[in-house]
Order: structure tokens, then C-alpha cells, then sequence
């Protein structure tokens, strides 16, 4: 098992080239049907070998998404595995009807791997919010975010053997997450996986969140309370098992994301709760606004105090948590 | 290449049948996109019984041409072919806009044998051609087709040598103005897609009014030749000139240029009472006369 291993050291980003490349390295040996279906992204991952071992599944499309995404989707019918690379307000919401008409109805095994989340040097348009929100409602579609550079590449593997449409959000831009899983963490699509047991209030996080999360539990731990972390790899579907067997032990949760609190990880939360086993919850994330540019990790640093997305904020929502269970009078399983 | 009077007068009987179960989906329905239905027929007829190379036992074969219907909202013209050809049953015509039928309102590539891509938004199909098309271009780079051939029957073999399959895609001419339409026109034109042959149903009619009040298209042949396409304009309701072309655009195989086919229709063509209104949607009232007039006419 994967032993909670806090502060050992911090990585590159979740989902940087480093773990997409080792990851490709192996896919590239197991399967011979991938395609790259470029944009005019240059494909963090193994572009060089592709160029020398098989230019022919290059599929070079140009600055024209909308297109991309629709030869994405006929060369997956045509038994590929075509993965797809670009910014969310790219490669997704430019093509977001072509994704649903092309790809999804039929399920079509096409991986698109975009960068989406707030932190970022390029501004407003390349720093998407709504990344989440925008594909949770998407039928047929599984969601993907990866919490620190071995999880991206073990979600990387999965997504290649699971057979059907992925949307791979990748937070390029965030700060350096922690190194939170050794090589042994068990990866699996749509099982959250609880990195902290607490019995005062539970944190599910995704992506970089997660590393603020953890940073949290230690403030939280000098004011005496213990509180567990889940991270939701997975996206779309919720573990849902998961998370009501936190809110039956805490009645306090916090979710925490990297992307507008609208139609993301909190509101999918929410809607479980909110059927299953009622609960207090702190949504934590952007407030329904669009991101700003960042270049220095002091300025960074600055826009996650602007957006609260801090382990501060995170500790702060959780003590907000635990106020409201008392004010509900939500009972704790024993 | 001519051909004989009996191969057309054959197709003609063709879309006589074609026609008969295209009243029969719309008597059933009570509604319908007719107008785009019926300016298809003499095209799909002559692709389906003349044309593709397909398996009537395996709708799914590999190497079946693939027909891309981009202008999904006309597939009851494919829907009417489809029991000819032995891919559903007949009774199916009946169950055209029902639940679980495998005739769905738009095609549907998960409910219906035959149908190689689901539409319905349009100006996406031609890209999805040229994503087959270009499929066909990989698969054939990975496994090259066998050209060892011994020096005498060098010619014959070149002549002979076909892509692996082709792709058929059939576009609206309100849907050209769509832009994705050029964005796949300069994608074909780039990785040379001459497995490609697309035809343009050019009945010059959207749903509210002629094509060239709504968003001008002419010169659409130009447009496509400055994408580097081989371009042809046919009459679409000729089956020679039809039957014609796409022999010539499948000789031209080899030349690194797209086709595209021009082909000038009639909405709602064979039925009176639509042509003289472009009908493009019909329903209630309206289409209880044109089906009674239909009957008259094809039986």
C-alpha cells in the first residue's frame, strides 16, 4: 500500500512532459494504433519518436480544432487510438459540439489531453476555469486529473487500456505539486483514492489541489483536528462509494479544485451528498470569474490568495465545515 | 466511359423503389426532412447499386466503402436503401423516428447497420470523410498492398490498384456554410486524399430560402479547386451523367487530388407539390397531399 508520505519532496507539475513522455515510452511499445493528431501543439510526448518510427501517424491538422477533433474521431473508427493536444479553450471548447457529435455518440476512443486551471503565465483566454464544468455534462466521456507526476503517468497507462473517449485536463500551469504516490499507488479510473483517514472532516481534492490539501491537514492538525484527504482522480464518474463513506464518517466535507466552483468537482459532490448522505460542504475553488496572468511564483502566490485556493483558505473552509455540521446537527457514524 | 442503356434503365427501376419506400417511411412517420430526401435519390441509387463496394452479408466489412452522410438529416434516402439492400428489414421503413428503431430521426452510425457516421450538426461530415480517408492512407503506409508483379502484367497491375476502400461523403449545400467545411477541404487537399470523393446535393435551397439569398456560395467549384480538388458539376438527377462521373473521379485514383462532385438538384425532386415550394420539412396536412400525389405517380 501506498504510505501517506507527506513533504517528501516536491515534483514537477502533474501531467508535465516528464510523466506524459515516460508513460508514451511504454504505450508506443504496447500499442502500434496510435495516432497524434496535432493542432499546431507541438505534442509534449514523444513527437521525436513518432517523427522517426511512424511519420505517417503524424496527422498534422493546423490551427483548425474543429476539424481536429472530427478526424480524431474517424480514425478512432477506423481502429486508432488518436490523442488529441491542446489547451481546453482549444482542443475542447472550440470543438465542443464536434467532440459530442463525432467522437462521443459513438464512442470513439479518442484521448484529449488539455491544459486547463487558473494558474498561468499566458492570460485569460489560455487559463480556462470551466474545464470541468464544461465536460462533466458530457455523456459517454471520462475525466481524468492527475494529483502529482506518478499519478499522471499510472492515469496516462489507464487511460490508453480503457477503450472509449477521455478528456485528460492537465494543470500545466499550476505550481509544483508534492510527490504524494510511490510507484506502487494502484491506480484505477473511477476510484478516488483516500490518501488520509480523519474522523473531524474530510478534504476531496483534485489535481494540484491536492498538495494544498495536504498542507492544510497540518495547519488543521495544530488546532487539534483530524482530517482526512481524498483525492478524486477521476472526475467523471465520481467515485461516488467513496464519497459517502466520508461524509458518513465526518458529515464535514471540503472540496477542493483548481477551475470555477460551478458545475465542477464541488457540485458533483454536492448532488451525491445531497442524495445520499447528507453532509456540511465547503466548496473550494475559483467565485464565477474568469483567471488573470501570472508569471512569477510570487505573483502565483498571489493569485491563489485572490482566487482562496490556498492551504489557508482549504483549513479555513474546513473549520467553516465542521461549524455548519454542528449548526445542522449532523450526526457522525460511530 | 458510357454505359449501357440497360444498366441506367435498371437504376432508373431502382429509384422507382427507392422512391415507393421513401413514401412508405413518410407514411408511416407523417413527417419528414422530404425536400433533401428526395433531391438524393438518383445519388444513392446509383452509389448503392452501381457503386460501392460493400458485403450484403457484413455491413461491417473492413474494406467496404464507407459513405459518409454529412447532410444526416436526408437519411431517409439511405434508410430507403438499406432493406434493398438486405442490411435491415423492411418492416424497419415503418418505424422510421421510433424508439429503439434502427431508423433514428438523424443517422445514426450505434443503431443502424450501414450507416458509417452519425450526424445531424452539420458541416461536420467532410471531416470526418477525410479522417477515413486519411485512416485508409495510414493503414495502407503501415501494410502496404502486395505490387510484386512480374514486368508483363506491370501495366495491368497499376491500373488495377485501388485504395484499400474509398470514402463516399455526401454534403448539403446549406451546410457549406459551415466553415469546418473548408477546414476539412484544406486538410483533403494537404495529405492529397484522392481516396476521397465527396458530393455537394446542390438543390439550392436552406430552410428559409434560396441558398444564394441566405449566404451566398457560388463559384463553389472554384472554392473547392483553390483547396487543390478535382471538381466536376453533374445534373443529380441523371444517372448517366452520374454513373458516368463517379467511374471517371474512381479512374482519376492515384492523381493526389480530392473529388468533389457538383451535382444540381431539385428539392424535394419526383414529388410536384415540394418542388414548386422547396419543401424542406414536411408534416400534417401538407404532406398527407404530396404523399397521395407521390403514390399516384410511383405506386
Amino acid at each position: 500500500m501506498v504510505k501517506f508520505n507527506k513533504y517528501v519532496q516536491i515534483g514537477p507539475p502533474a501531467g508535465t512532459p516528464a510523466a506524459t513522455q515516460a508513460a508514451m515510452d511504454k504505450l508506443v511499445q504496447k500499442y502500434n494504433n496510435i495516432v497524434l493528431v496535432l493542432e499546431d501543439m507541438a505534442m509534449p510526448f514523444e513527437l521525436d519518436w513518432f517523427k522517426k518510427n511512424a511519420p505517417e501517424r503524424i496527422v498534422e491538422c493546423g490551427v483548425a480544432e474543429a476539424n481536429a477533433a472530427v478526424i480524431a474521431g474517424a480514425l478512432a473508427a477506423e481502429g486508432f487510438m488518436p490523442f488529441v493536444f491542446g489547451f481546453t479553450f482549444s482542443a475542447i471548447e472550440r470543438a465542443y459540439n464536434q467532440i459530442r457529435q463525432s467522437i462521443l455518440i459513438d464512442r470513439f476512443n479518442v484521448k484529449l489531453m488539455a491544459r486547463d486551471g487558473v494558474w498561468g503565465d499566458l492570460g485569460v483566454s489560455h487559463d480556462i476555469v470551466e474545464g470541468i464544468g464544461c465536460t462533466r455534462v458530457l455523456p459517454n466521456l471520462v475525466i481524468l486529473n492527475a494529483a502529482d507526476v506518478v499519478e499522471a503517468e499510472k492515469a496516462f497507462l489507464a487511460m490508453a487500456d480503457y477503450i472509449g473517449p477521455v478528456y485528460f485536463r492537465m494543470e500545466y500551469s499550476a505550481p509544483n505539486p508534492m510527490r504524494i504516490f510511490t510507484n506502487d499507488y494502484p491506480f484505477e479510473i473511477g476510484k478516488a483514492y483516500t490518501i488520509k483517514d480523519g474522523k473531524d472532516a474530510t478534504i476531496i481534492a483534485t489535481g494540484y489541489l491536492v498538495t494544498e490539501a495536504i498542507k492544510a491537514i497540518d495547519i488543521l492538525e495544530k488546532d487539534g483536528l483530524d482530517v482526512g484527504i481524498i483525492d478524486m482522480s477521476t472526475l467523471k464518474p465520481l467515485d461516488e462509494e467513496a464519497i459517502i463513506k466520508a461524509a458518513e464518517q465526518t458529515r464535514a466535507i471540503v472540496t477542493a479544485e483548481n477551475g470555477t466552483i460551478i458545475g465542477g468537482l464541488g457540485e458533483g459532490v454536492a448532488a451525491i451528498l445531497a442524495e445520499n448522505a447528507p453532509a456540511a460542504l465547503v466548496r473550494v475553488g475559483v467565485e464565477d470569474e474568469f483567471a488573470q496572468s501570472a508569471r512569477l511564483t510570487s505573483e502565483k502566490d498571489e493569485l491563489k490568495d485572490l482566487f482562496g485556493l490556498g492551504a489557508q483558505d482549504i483549513a479555513i473552509s474546513v473549520k467553516e465545515a465542521i461549524a455548519k455540521r454542528e449548526k445542522f446537527k449532523l450526526t457522525r457514524k460511530k | 466511359m458510357a454505359h449501357s442503356p440497360e444498366v441506367i434503365q435498371e437504376l432508373t427501376d431502382k429509384t422507382k423503389i427507392i422512391r415507393q419506400n421513401i413514401l412508405r417511411i413518410f407514411e408511416a412517420s407523417r413527417m419528414g426532412h422530404c425536400g433533401g430526401t428526395m433531391s438524393l435519390v438518383e445519388i444513392v441509387t446509383a452509389l448503392y447499386f452501381h457503386h460501392l463496394k460493400l458485403d450484403p452479408k457484413n455491413y461491417d466489412w473492413p474494406e467496404r466503402d464507407r459513405v459518409v452522410l454529412s447532410k444526416a438529416h436526408a437519411a431517409e434516402a439511405i434508410y430507403a436503401v438499406l432493406p434493398e439492400i438486405g442490411y435491415v428489414p423492411k418492416e424497419a421503413l415503418d418505424k422510421y423516428y421510433c424508439y429503439r428503431s434502427p431508423f433514428q430521426g438523424h443517422a445514426d452510425r450505434w443503431c443502424t447497420p450501414g450507416i458509417d457516421y452519425s450526424g445531424g450538426s452539420l458541416g461536420q461530415g467532410l471531416s470526418f470523410a477525410s479522417g477515413m480517408a486519411q485512416a485508409e492512407k495510414i493503414k495502407t503506409a503501415i501494410n502496404p498492398p502486395d505490387l510484386h508483379v512480374s514486368a508483363g502484367n506491370m501495366l495491368r497491375s497499376i491500373m488495377s490498384f485501388n485504395p484499400l476502400y474509398r470514402v463516399f461523403c455526401i454534403v448539403g449545400d446549406g451546410e457549406l456554410h459551415e466553415g469546418q467545411n473548408w477546414e476539412a477541404a484544406m486538410f483533403a487537399g494537404k495529405y492529397k486524399l484522392d481516396n476521397l470523393i465527396c458530393i455537394v446535393d446542390y438543390n439550392k435551397y436552406c430552410i428559409s430560402g434560396p441558398v444564394e439569398q441566405i449566404m451566398p456560395l457560388s463559384p463553389l467549384d472554384e472554392k473547392f479547386k483553390a483547396f487543390g480538388w478535382w471538381v466536376k458539376e453533374i445534373d443529380g438527377h441523371n444517372l448517366t451523367e452520374i454513373v458516368d462521373t463517379l467511374d471517371l473521379a474512381n479512374n482519376l485514383y492515384g492523381d493526389g487530388k480530392p473529388k468533389c462532385i457538383i451535382a444540381h438538384t431539385v428539392k424535394g425532386y419526383g414529388i410536384p407539390v415540394w418542388e414548386k415550394v422547396h419543401m424542406h420539412y414536411g408534416r400534417a396536412e401538407g404532406i398527407t397531399i404530396a404523399l397521395k400525389e407521390g403514390r399516384e405517380i410511383y405506386g
